[in-house]
């Protein structure tokens, strides 16, 4: 699309250096982007404690089912409905990395103050989870093919195969075995047993349920695999919820001709 | 003029100060103050129609002050209802627990008749289970703890509870296990974290660099009019692609080469385990020993009695007394049976042992085989205070009790008692 005399001028002013012009772009710039990213961790954060909740909140929770299928799944939905307007407004590929930074950032002071300063429990049971190489590698193919459908096999895909790996070495550790009260389990367990959350039972725990161990226990695979299916469909579906969002415009003021107002002139 | 201003100034604020002074008073009369797990807030027919605790000891006396690392050591009797409530799933899924707030106190074993309760399991209703938790001091402070057992659609059913008060350091709190490879964990809280801390930080650095690649650069109005312009060359330069690119083979080498020293250091481990734990249903010792059928019970209000006309049975071979009506933890104890008396240990928590106690029509022994019929009255402020007069707003209006009878010899026989019950609202 071409430029109005207008816009060139103003991209002129903007490209010259140490111009007015673009110093107020910068200021701009740095104005939007403080304002986006505490946004981002408000929005991104309340959505994950929503619905992936405890699967995220706590080590024993965090199984080779639920916690490997759901994350992804959950995670998908803001940064890809972000991607659209990042990418097609502004060609910044970023909205993946963005996320999940404000994420963690927002997770890690929920846990810190909320469950660990104000409810006492120990860090090694409240340790958010990794999100940012599967949003990351997102990114990166949305920029090399700048491309929805091979974004969405690839990058949508990747948000979920790179989610087991990437935390398997924060996870290993608490999945030791452990034998107590003559009992097998691993430390997860055992911190999630000895810890206790009142109103959160064992019988709670949403894990290791169903008949997916039954596919020769590889239960990580099977669930990444299906996670990552289904993250394909979710990233084309919010990217095009993200282009309906950003492509909404204004909608004209029709209650305000009862008032004895006309309409403006961009609204005829 | 000064002057005047500054009277009215002082005068105003004088004003201020004093009807501050009457809503902060007005504020702490209308409220009051805050403590425990909210139990008396649990609807009545939770209380009296699902779990009956009894023989209840604690290894430390009620308020007494214990230092970090201590243990504590809950015993006693729970008895599943057999009038189980409709509305609520049966206790085939139940959890064995203690309620203190939060985890000032670390669970360090529980059981269930001798089977350990990591897990969740499933019991049956009409019958009693020995139940043991042992605690471990954590958290500094004044905490009050109580046996818990968790049921499926019902939450959270407390036993009674004790206050104990935490002096110390939590800093000093130390859990240590080991693992079945041999790991020795110095501290179960802080396992592993600084791991954690390591990789959350690699990743977000990763990160952060890639986000400043980009917000070096002129953003907003320069990128906006750039899109509109179709210069894509500008807003993707060909040194993007090809940072994008070793990103790309960078993070998936880095998750490949992560795992793998993950996997030599952790050769060993075990899914999380989430099945049910067996515990085989007791036999019920009572049974038939003793017949007890309600005939009518009521609730009078102002008076705050609960009175119930009951036909007992006495089906042993030795004279028996009622020596107790517990319901909703509240024991109305009758002060002329010694046995039951000596089951009220010293340290038992006053608010739950009725001062007025149990009032009889007869106090005579019922004799072998013979069938009497008692007026029961169980007087006190507590029906009140526990909040168990919100009975009336159930919809089946129903109690649910224990009745212990006692034996010469001081053996004791428990049956439920079961019934509607009617309210008195006027004298």
């Amino acid at each position: 699309m071409k430029l109005t005399t207008n816009e060139a001028t103003l991209l002129s002013a903007v490209t010259t250096p140490n111009s007015e012009a673009a110093k107020i772009a910068r200021g701009l710039d740095m104005f939007v982007v403080a304002i986006l990213f505490f946004a981002i961790i408000a929005a991104f954060h309340i959505h994950i404690m929503l619905t992936v909740g405890d699967w995220d909140f706590w080590v024993d929770w965090k199984d080779r089912m639920y916690w490997v299928t759901a994350t992804p799944m959950l995670l998908i939905f803001i940064p890809a409905a972000l991607s659209y307007p990042f990418m097609m407004r502004f060609g910044l590929p970023i909205a993946g990395t963005l996320c999940a930074l404000c994420l963690v950032i927002g997770e890690w002071i929920s846990r810190i103050v909320g469950f660990h300063l104000w409810t006492y429990f120990p860090y090694s049971m409240i340790w958010p989870a990794i999100v940012l190489p599967g949003l990351m590698l997102m990114d990166l193919v949305l920029l090399l093919s700048r491309n929805l459908f091979i974004t969405s096999i690839f990058g949508g895909s990747a948000v979920a195969f790179a989610f087991a790996p990437a935390n398997w070495p924060i996870l290993a550790p608490y999945h030791e075995p452990v034998v107590h009260m003559g009992q097998l389990v691993n430390v997860a367990d055992m911190i999630g047993y000895s810890f206790t959350r009142t109103a959160t039972p064992e019988y709670l725990r949403f894990i290791e349920r169903g008949t997916l161990r039954t596919f020769g226990g590889e239960s990580t695979l099977i669930s990444t695999g299906f996670s990552g299916f289904v993250c394909m469909i979710l990233f084309f579906v919010w990217w095009k919820i993200g282009e309906w969002l950003t492509n909404l415009g204004t909608i004209p003021n029709v209650v305000k001709k009862h008032v004895g107002l006309g309409d403006d002139d961009d609204e005829k | 003029m000064t002057t005047m201003k500054s009277s009215k100034f002082n005068t105003l604020t004088v004003r201020v100060a004093l009807i501050k002074s009457v809503l902060l008073l007005v504020l702490m009369c209308v409220t009051s103050i805050v403590l425990a797990h909210g139990e008396r807030n649990q609807e009545p027919f939770l209380r009296m129609k699902t779990l009956h605790w009894y023989d209840i000891k604690w290894s430390v006396e009620n308020d007494s002050t214990i230092q970090v690392n201590d243990e504590v050591e809950m015993t006693g009797k729970v008895h599943f209802f057999s009038r189980w409530p409709e509305v609520i799933n049966k206790p085939s899924t139940i959890f064995l627990g203690n309620a203190t707030p939060g985890p000032v106190f670390v669970r360090l074993e529980t059981y269930l008749d001798g089977v350990p309760m990591i897990q969740s399991t499933g019991v049956e209703a009409g019958h009693v289970y020995d139940f043991k938790v042992i605690l471990k001091a954590r958290i500094p402070g004044r905490h009050h703890v109580h046996p818990m057992i968790n049921v499926e659609s019902a939450g959270g059913l407390v036993g009674p509870g004790i206050w104990i008060n935490v002096a110390g350091d939590a800093d000093d709190f130390v859990y240590s296990i080991k693992t079945r490879t041999g790991t020795e964990i110095a501290n179960l809280g802080s396992y592993a974290v600084p791991n954690v801390i390591k990789w959350h930080s690699i990743w977000a650095v990763v990160g952060v660099l890639w986000l400043l690649w980009w917000f070096r650069r002129p953003l907003i109005i320069h990128r906006y009019l750039l899109v509109k312009q179709g210069s894509w060359d500008q807003l993707i330069t060909s040194n993007d692609r090809k940072i994008a690119a070793t990103l790309i083979v960078g993070i998936i080498v880095t998750l490949i080469y992560a795992n793998n020293i993950t996997k030599e250091k952790y050769p060993r481990t075990v899914p999380l385990q989430g099945s049910k734990a067996h515990v085989d249903v007791p036999v019920n010792k009572y049974a038939g020993m003793v017949t007890v059928k309600n005939l009518s019970a009521e609730y009078y209000l102002p008076g705050r009695t609960v009175t119930v006309k009951a036909e007992i049975t006495n089906n042993t071979n030795s004279a028996i007394q009622l020596g107790e009506f517990t319901a909703a933890n509240i024991r109305f104890v009758n002060h002329s049976v010694p046995a039951a008396m000596k089951g009220v240990d010293e340290g038992y928590p006053d608010e739950l042992v009725a001062n007025d106690s149990l009032k009889l029509s007869d106090q005579t022994p019922i004799q072998p085989g013979e069938t009497k019929t008692l007026d029961i009255e169980a007087t006190d402020v507590a029906w009140e205070t526990e909040r168990l007069s919100s009975l009336m707003n159930d919809p089946d209006s129903s109690y649910g009790a224990l009745l212990f009878f006692y034996n010469a010899k001081g053996e004791r026989i428990i049956n439920e008692i079961y019934g509607q019950i009617l309210p008195t609202f006027i004298d």
